[in-house]
């Protein structure tokens, strides 16, 4: 009986040992990739607050699983541990409570920025012209491989 | 009825007495293994749970504003207050809308990005271009990175272009444009957010055109301090090397810029004198390699208009 017990115990413990932490994506998209590598495939699009289970560290990567049971590698400065830390966005959120409306309310967001549009100071439509212009991780990975890059 | 002699009643009462006494130290131990478990358990759970954490930087926060600590600034306030002074510069110096010239830029910045320490930020690195005949760069909090077409027609090869687009990028990683906001304003923001002071939405939005205006007045008139700047420097050297760009590039770029600080021209008017930055960066340059710049070339003519 007493047996038992302590291989209970020491089951309950390895198991929770075991299970993974949860981390969730902090920019507005990220990719999980097949290797530790920018360069590498993209497996799934990632988008902000997705909650990912962590396998594993590799040096500035981490292994992990998304919702779809997927195991891939995330960079670490695209997630968070704590979802209580991500901002800004929470006004959107269903469910959202009064304190996290009145929190994110009170920092630099999307709400103050709408204010400033319009404004002589500021040309947001040039700003979005800007981010427009961006460039496919392929092109990316083309333009590496011709230029002799790294 | 069988009466019992009294000594065999004694040892049967005494056998039944340790039958008992093995069930309850039996029932003992199961009991205190069973609590052991539920406490362990909640124990775990408590430590990873993000509501917990929660728990714990709310009463840091506050612990922290007593103390008269500063609003963090996340990365997706980073990201908006960005865009705002990406959008102040734009109203006033002209985007270069040069759409092929515009994704060469972006190509080098992004091939340099991955290398860096910070690869990933909310809205990603991007890079564009201002019509302005001064040879200047600018890193806009959250990743936005502007090159006017004076200091791209001043370059004369793609790693000269990395060299500048990796001093920028060293800025962002270091969050140095952030550090441009007055303290006070982020220490009201803070205590406005924690409930410590009654904030209109007047207030807030005045602190976040303040503090627009603080980092676009260290971008185009104040610059950074001499520290920051030797940062960005060995940062970029690092970053080139990393990413295969040639380190030297950098050198070679500032050796441009101090001829043209020599002609009194307006240039890198927010920077420290190149000749200053030349002597760490020549002092830096003897522990990394160069690398053959040659085969970028071709892509470089076809992509910068001369």
């Amino acid at each position: 009986m007493k047996k038992k017990i302590f291989l209970l115990i020491f089951l309950a413990m390895v198991a929770f040992l075991l299970a993974g932490k949860s981390l969730f994506v902090q920019v507005l998209r990220s990719q999980l990739l097949a290797k530790p590598d920018f360069l590498s495939r993209s497996l799934a699009s990632l988008s902000k607050g997705a909650r990912l289970e962590l396998i594993e560290t590799q040096g500035s990567w981490y292994l992990v699983k998304n919702s779809n049971g997927l195991k891939g590698y995330v960079h670490r400065s695209a997630v968070i541990k704590s979802k209580s830390t991500l901002s800004g966005a929470i006004p959107y959120k269903k469910g959202a409570s009064d304190q996290e409306l009145a929190l994110a309310a009170k920092g630099f967001n999307e709400g103050n920025e709408k204010k400033l549009r319009g404004g002589r100071e500021y040309d947001f439509a040039a700003v979005d012209w800007v981010l427009d212009q961006g460039v496919p991780p392929a092109a990316v990975a083309a333009f590496v491989r011709e230029g002799k890059l790294k | 009825m069988k009466k019992l002699p009294q000594q065999s009643w004694i040892r049967a009462l005494d056998s039944k007495f340790k039958i008992c006494s093995k069930e309850l130290t039996n029932f003992r131990i199961c009991y205190k293994a069973l609590m052991l478990l539920v406490c362990l358990c909640l124990l775990m759970a408590a430590w990873k749970s993000p509501i917990n954490l929660s728990k714990l930087n709310k009463a840091k926060k506050a612990a922290d504003l007593v103390a008269g600590t500063t609003h963090k600034i996340s990365e997706e306030e980073e990201y908006y207050i960005g865009r705002a002074v990406a959008a102040n510069i734009l109203s006033q110096y002209r985007l270069w809308k040069n759409i092929a010239l515009s994704r060469y830029l972006n190509l080098i910045g992004k091939a340099l990005v991955l290398k860096s320490v910070r690869p990933e930020i909310f809205g990603g690195y991007h890079f564009a271009l201002l019509d302005s005949a001064e040879a200047n760069a600018l890193s806009a909090p959250g990743g936005i990175i502007f090159l006017s077409r004076g200091i791209v027609e001043m370059a004369e090869n793609e790693d000269e272009l990395a060299a500048i687009l990796a001093h920028e990028i060293q800025h962002i990683v270091s969050k140095d444009p952030l550090k441009a906001i007055k303290s006070q304003r982020l220490k009201s923001l803070g205590a406005f957010a924690a409930g410590e002071a009654l904030g209109s939405s007047n207030e807030v939005l005045g602190i976040f055109k303040n503090s627009v205006l603080d980092i676009t007045g260290t971008l185009l008139q104040k610059g950074y301090s001499r520290g920051q700047e030797k940062n960005a420097d060995l940062g970029a050297l690092k970053l080139l090397a990393a990413t295969g760009y040639n380190p030297y590039a950098l050198l070679s770029i500032l050796k441009k810029c101090q001829a043209i600080e020599k002609k009194k021209a307006k240039a890198f008017s927010a920077h420290p004198s190149a000749s200053n930055r030349m002597n760490y960066v020549r002092d830096a340059l003897k522990r990394v390699s160069a690398s053959d710049m040659r085969i970028r070339c071709i892509r470089f003519k076809k992509s910068v208009p001369r």
